[in-house]
């Protein structure tokens, strides 16, 4: 089944972003493009598993303004506590 | 870490150095009454005008249509009634006067986060600890009691050696968060000699009621005597307090505390 | 691909269900359980032999003490907050009143300094935790679901379960007053007095962790009011028709859902200081302090108009129907509230503006600040005009609304000087905090006390006495305004303080006079209400003039199942009760042109999403015509009492584990009590009726215990938000780079990440192998998933044996702390996976789930979501 193939083609992609990851730091790339290259692979990821695994992409698009209103929400107290002491 | 701040203050201080002193006491005390005045006359206004309007359409009263027909009737989809303009007329009102308000202390703001006037301002660090205060003066010298020069800014550096704290001096209108770890400022300018009380303005634990110190305005020349002869050996009483009575009359030794404490 | 999609979705929006399909979601079948298990009699009953004993059929008649302790409806379930609420308003009465006492004289003699700032703390955190949202609550249990036309709540049984952990969160905290005091910190819990160095009573871990059980309660009635109110809507009953009370609440529940997790984070990182030894807050962490800070405002500020939106909505409707008015501008006053709402989580830092922070970020939040005041003075004005051409009535819920709003404005315009920033630097810690924040909250108090005379002949059937209700109300006012405005003047005192200067005394003398007046006025309402309940003039159905709302149009009180006259709905523009088959058919067809549901397709009939009767895989159809009588609502159950006792003790037991003996008992019994009475309450066949016909907007197509498991996952992404949140913020202060990670090598990370991924591949593997009948892959995927989740777990406990063994422990510093903790949370909500798989695995053996897959369903989003906490978590404490 295709559906089932697509599933299968996601779980590759994420095992070699997972690998990916690790070997980031040897590529000499400056600590913060490094990092968000990084957080950017856990990024994609995130969103494959929740687009397909958790099938959201396929849900009424509210679910996903649901999650994005978490997800603003903790960024906003994580992003303007770290710059109110920096 | 405050450069906005601080350029923008010695500007403003600069222009300001010809008159009178501004001190975050005169800020406040000005800041104060304006909105003191306007909130009294906002409040009564607004009240007198909702009783008023709540006698003057009461049930049964002269002013108030009689019959039902366009009373909310029950199962009605919820709607409301007009009167938007009147609605927004008022709102517009007063935000315009909040939004000035504010807009108008924010100069004074950033004058008190700024550095003291002059350039002769005396600097002390402050430690609060449970509690109790100690200040260290530029020679290293320590004490349980502040003593500063009048008329004469004074700059506090500050910081806690245990739980968050706050140092306020309130006949001066100066207070700041004391907290472990961090470093917060405060300045202000004591116009005559004589003596205040310093409080504690965040539960700290048991002692917190009786966290306060004094202190002690001094003539500038009685000051510099004073100053000439302390060193670095921490004189006395610090670090505990033992000995500090407040103005306010009540006794905040330690043997009170143990007093009150199990 | 796209194609085959929108095709896939049309399909289901248009509810063919001839098309097998995968785990594409979407499909809205009948939810008849809250417990995400379907309510078929099934063979893993039978196991469940205790289930059975306590299986409790049929609700037991009122006048029984049994009722209480397991009904799960919603008006019952309200009777059991207003008057628990009330129980803590007299005991958080009692502490006020002790303190008032001791500031008769501006020396120490009532009270010791332990005692005073334990009554501090306790008061403040009793009335603004314990009281006044669950009296908003109780309200909004009972009239929620009335005013929007649904027979109960989405989730009847997960309500009782708030309600018990809201109950034993309070005894909880009662109780912490016997293992060496109470916390005595404040109610704002500042770090670093917070941690056992400078309050070791056990006692106030137990504090702490009451109001963790408290947030729990409430993160459990968020995830059940907001699936209720956005789907189960009579028909035309649109977002935007909602009346202003249900309003109030649906913003609140919103606010709650996130404010409290981040709450929920605080105490958790708290608990951890205290019981394990972290290092978040102590006094050398760098941050450690402002962290609490932030954590706290985070949630607090948002709490501010949580106690205050509730209020905010009983004095709308009583404004209206004491005025015979509908609101000006309503729709105005409704975005307004709507803007506070959002922006209520963006000035959480004019809590702080004497730290550390930097001006900048000062003056953002006091531009948002006074941003967030201006909407409040469109909601005063609209309802001062509402009274204009009105026909006033001064009874008692007029009065105490009218003079809710009168306290209100007083406190609003107290609050605008500590908007400027210059003068709360004064303000701040004095008595001017302290007079400002009780006119505001004790204003909202007076709006909800005016609810409750306005509710009363609703919830009993009886009036209350009204010259007393006007007695109780000259009084109330008088000692509020006695008791609160002479703060004002005083406000030069501390906070927090039993000793004062003696030129004020007068004045604190006012205060105290005030408060025991304020005190004895409820000692009139509590008359008045306990005789009428008896002697009360009987009231059939609706006492009051020019109510609009639904809840006066049922008798007084409502029947268990609220609608004796038929099914609600608003379809024709107006009330009406028909009978079920004719609600269904009527569609949308009244009203008012699909305000809220622009976004979907007219084919699907609007926003009246009907029932999918015909899926085939349900047996019951109890949606039919008559299908109320086939098969009644459940409304009992004794599971979550005993969830909630089994909280209490575990919770007792954790705040003394490092004592040992009973506490370890007390622990033990708890988990074993909670498990027990997990499992009941998965097995326990409990019927929730599907409603025939609803508004649903914005969550049509996505059934109810679904929605309940996607909210439940917004505020958890919060939860783990701050976690992460902190740890970037103590990393921040001590230094970003300067911060090596603890574990010394990605691997052990990788492996795991391989893990949990492989993990995710298998749950969506279980729920390919049900949609297909495949019992063997059901089952296989399943235990493959919990295999690989064992083995997440044994790679991280050999991961941290390790480095336990260099020594670095949890209490190392703040770097191990925040690694150990973080991650820690994250295998808690593995091992709760887990929990959750052998559940489902005993029960797929029986062949389960294979008819209704929807529980794999759900599991796997919670799965999922665990994976994803744990793609972040890997390259923050592991790569970088
Ligand atoms: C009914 C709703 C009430 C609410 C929501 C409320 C809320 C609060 C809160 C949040 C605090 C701060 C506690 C802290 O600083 O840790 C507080 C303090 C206090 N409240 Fe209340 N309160 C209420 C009623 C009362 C009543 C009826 C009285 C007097 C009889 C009272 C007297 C006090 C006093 C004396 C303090 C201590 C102020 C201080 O030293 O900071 N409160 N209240
Ligand atoms: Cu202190």
């Amino acid at each position: 089944m295709s559906r089932l193939r697509l599933y299968v083609a996601i779980y590759v992609v994420l095992f070699a972003f997972a690998t990916m990851q690790v070997f980031v730091e040897g590529l000499g790339l400056s600590y913060w493009t490094g990092f968000w290259a990084v957080i950017g692979l856990s990024a994609v990821k995130a969103l494959l598993v929740a687009g397909y695994y958790q099938h959201l992409r396929f849900e009424p698009r509210s679910l996903s303004y649901l999650m994005l209103v978490g997800l603003t929400a903790a960024v906003v107290l994580t992003a303007a506590a770290a710059y109110s002491i920096s | 870490m405050f450069e906005l701040s601080s350029s923008v203050g010695s500007v403003t201080a600069v222009l300001q150095a010809g008159g009178d002193v501004r001190t975050p006491a005169t800020e406040f005390e000005a800041i104060f009454r304006v909105f003191l005045v306007l909130g009294v006359l906002v409040g009564v206004v607004v009240l007198v005008y909702m009783t008023y309007n709540a006698v003057k359409f009461r049930a049964g009263g002269p002013n108030t249509a009689e019959g039902d027909a366009d009373r909310p009737r029950l199962g009605e989809l919820p709607t409301g009634s007009g009167g938007g303009r009147k609605l927004f007329l008022s709102f517009g009102l007063s935000a315009v006067i909040v939004l000035s308000l504010i807009a108008w202390t924010y100069s004074s703001l950033l004058y008190v986060e700024g550095d003291p006037p002059g350039d002769d301002a005396l600097d002390v660090e402050v430690e609060g600890y449970q509690w109790g205060w100690a200040f260290t003066y530029p020679n290293g010298y320590t004490d349980s009691t502040l003593r500063v020069p009048a008329d004469r800014p004074v700059r506090l550096t500050l910081t806690s050696r245990d739980v968050f704290h706050n140092f306020g001096v309130p006949e001066l209108r100066v207070k700041a968060d004391v907290i472990p770890g961090q470093e917060t400022d405060a300045w202000f300018v004591a116009e005559e000699p004589g003596t205040h009380t310093i409080n504690c303005y965040e539960l700290c634990g048991a002692g917190h009621s009786y966290m306060s110190a004094d202190l002690v305005v001094m003539e500038p020349d009685a000051y510099e005597t004073w100053y000439a002869g302390t060193d670095n050996s921490s004189e006395g009483s610090e670090p505990d307090g033992n000995e500090t009575t407040s103005a306010n009359g009540t006794t905040t030794a330690n043997a009170t505390l143990a007093g009150v404490l199990p | 691909m796209t194609r085959r999609n929108r095709h896939h979705e049309r399909a289901e929006r248009d509810g063919e269900h001839d098309e097998p399909r995968v785990a594409d979601g979407g499909h809205e079948r009948p939810a008849d359980t809250d417990g995400g298990h379907e309510r078929s009699p099934t063979p893993l009953e039978d196991v469940g032999a205790v289930g059975r004993a306590f299986r409790v059929e049929e609700l037991p008649p009122l006048s029984s003490v049994a009722r209480w302790f397991v009904t799960t409806n919603h008006k019952d379930v309200g009777v059991l907050y207003v008057v628990t609420s009330l129980f803590f308003l007299v005991f958080g009465g009692v502490l006020a009143l002790l303190m008032r006492a001791e500031l008769w004289t501006p020396a120490a003699d009532l009270l010791g300094a332990n005692a005073y700032n334990q009554a501090v703390s306790i008061h403040g955190m009793v009335m603004v935790f314990w009281f006044l949202s669950p009296l908003a609550f109780g309200f909004a249990n009972y009239m929620v679901p009335l005013q929007i036309g649904a027979e109960d709540l989405a989730f009847p049984r997960l309500n009782a379960l708030s309600y018990w952990f809201y109950l034993f969160s309070g005894l909880l905290l009662g109780a912490s007053f016997f293992q060496e005091g109470a916390f005595s910190g404040g109610w704002t819990m500042y770090a670093p007095l917070n941690v056992p160095v400078y309050t070791p009573e056990l006692g106030a871990t137990t504090t702490v962790l009451a109001l963790l059980l408290f947030v729990a309660s409430i993160t459990v009635s968020s995830v059940n009011f907001l699936t209720t109110m956005h789907r189960m809507r009579a028909p035309g009953l649109t977002l935007r028709k909602l009346p202003l009370f249900t309003w109030t609440i649906l913003l609140t529940v919103w606010m709650m859902l996130f404010a409290f997790a981040a709450l929920g984070a605080a105490l958790v990182i708290l608990t951890s200081d205290r019981v394990l030894g972290t290092t978040y807050f102590a006094a050398e962490t760098a941050g450690g302090s402002l962290l609490w800070a932030h954590l706290f405002w985070f949630f607090g500020h948002p709490e501010v108009y949580i106690v205050f939106f509730p209020a905010l909505g009983v004095m709308a409707e009583i404004f209206q129907t004491f005025s015979g008015r509908r609101l000006v501008g309503r729709k105005w006053f409704i975005l307004a509230m709507v803007l506070v709402a959002l922006q209520s989580f963006a000035v959480w830092m004019h809590h702080m503006f004497l730290t550390s922070i930097n001006l900048q970020v000062k003056t953002l939040f006091m531009i948002t600040t006074i941003g967030i005041s201006l909407p409040f003075d469109l909601m005063v004005f609209a309802l001062i005009y509402t009274l204009v051409k009105g026909k006033v009535r001064f009874e008692t819920p007029f009065l105490f609304a009218f003079g809710a709003l009168a306290l209100f404005i007083l406190g609003g315009i107290t609050g605008v000087f500590l908007g400027a920033v210059v003068l709360d630097y004064e303000f701040r810690g004095t008595y001017w905090v302290v007079a400002h924040f009780h006119y505001v909250m004790v204003g909202g108090v007076t709006g909800l006390v005016g609810g409750l005379y306005y509710w009363f002949p609703k919830m009993t059937g009886r009036m209350y006495d009204e010259t007393l209700g006007k007695l109780h109300f000259a009084l109330y006012f008088v000692g509020f305004n006695l008791l609160y405005f002479p703060m004002f003047v005083a406000w030069e005192t501390p906070r927090r303080v039993f000793v004062y200067d003696v030129s004020l005394l007068p004045w604190h003398q006012l205060s105290t006079v005030g408060g025991f007046l304020l005190g004895a006025s409820f000692l009139v309402m509590f008359y008045n209400l306990t005789r009428s309940l008896w002697a009360g003039d009987r009231v059939e159905g609706n006492p009051w003039d020019y109510t609009t709302t639904a809840e006066w149009a049922v008798p007084s009180p409502p029947p268990l199942e609220n609608y004796p006259e038929g099914t609600p709905t608003y379809a024709r523009g107006k009330l009406e009760f028909l009978a079920p088959s004719a609600v269904r058919s009527l569609g949308r067809t009244g009203a008012d042109g699909g305000t809220d549901e622009a976004s979907t397709p007219s084919t699907d009939g609007g926003t009246v999403v009907r029932d999918r009767s015909s899926a085939p895989v349900v047996p019951e159809t109890d949606f039919d015509e008559g299908g109320h009588d086939e098969h009644h609502a459940s409304h009992a159950s004794p599971w979550p009492f005993v969830v909630g006792v089994a909280a209490f003790f575990a919770l007792l037991g954790l705040s003394g584990v490092n004592e040992g003996g009973l506490y370890l008992v007390l622990l033990a019994v708890g988990l074993l009590l909670g498990t027990v009475g997990f499992v009941a309450f998965g097995l326990e066949p409990f019927h929730v009726p599907e409603m025939v016909a609803a508004e649903r907007w914005p969550f049509a197509g996505v059934e109810n215990a679904k929605l309940g498991v996607w909210i439940f996952l917004a505020s958890d992404v919060v939860l783990f938000g701050a976690f992460v949140g902190s740890y970037a913020f103590i990393r921040v202060a001590f230094g970003w780079t300067a911060w090596e990670p603890v574990p010394h090598d990605p691997f052990p990370g990788l492996v795991n990440t391989y893990l949990l991924l492989t993990s995710s591949f298998a749950v969506v593997l279980a729920l390919v192998a049900a949609k297909r009948r495949s019992r063997a892959g059901l089952v296989g995927s399943l235990v493959v998933t919990f295999l690989l989740g064992v083995a997440f777990l044994v790679n991280k406990a050999v991961e941290w044996q390790e480095l336990f063994h260099e020594g670095l422990t949890l209490s190392t510093g703040v770097r191990t702390s925040t690694f150990y903790l973080t991650t820690g949370l994250h295998a808690a909500h593995v091992v709760v996976g887990l929990l959750i798989l052998l559940y489902l695995i005993a029960r797929a053996l029986r062949g389960g789930y294979l008819d209704d897959d929807r529980p794999v369903e759900y599991f796997g989003l919670y799965w999922h979501f665990v994976d994803i906490v744990w793609l972040f978590l890997f390259p923050l404490f592991y790569i970088f």
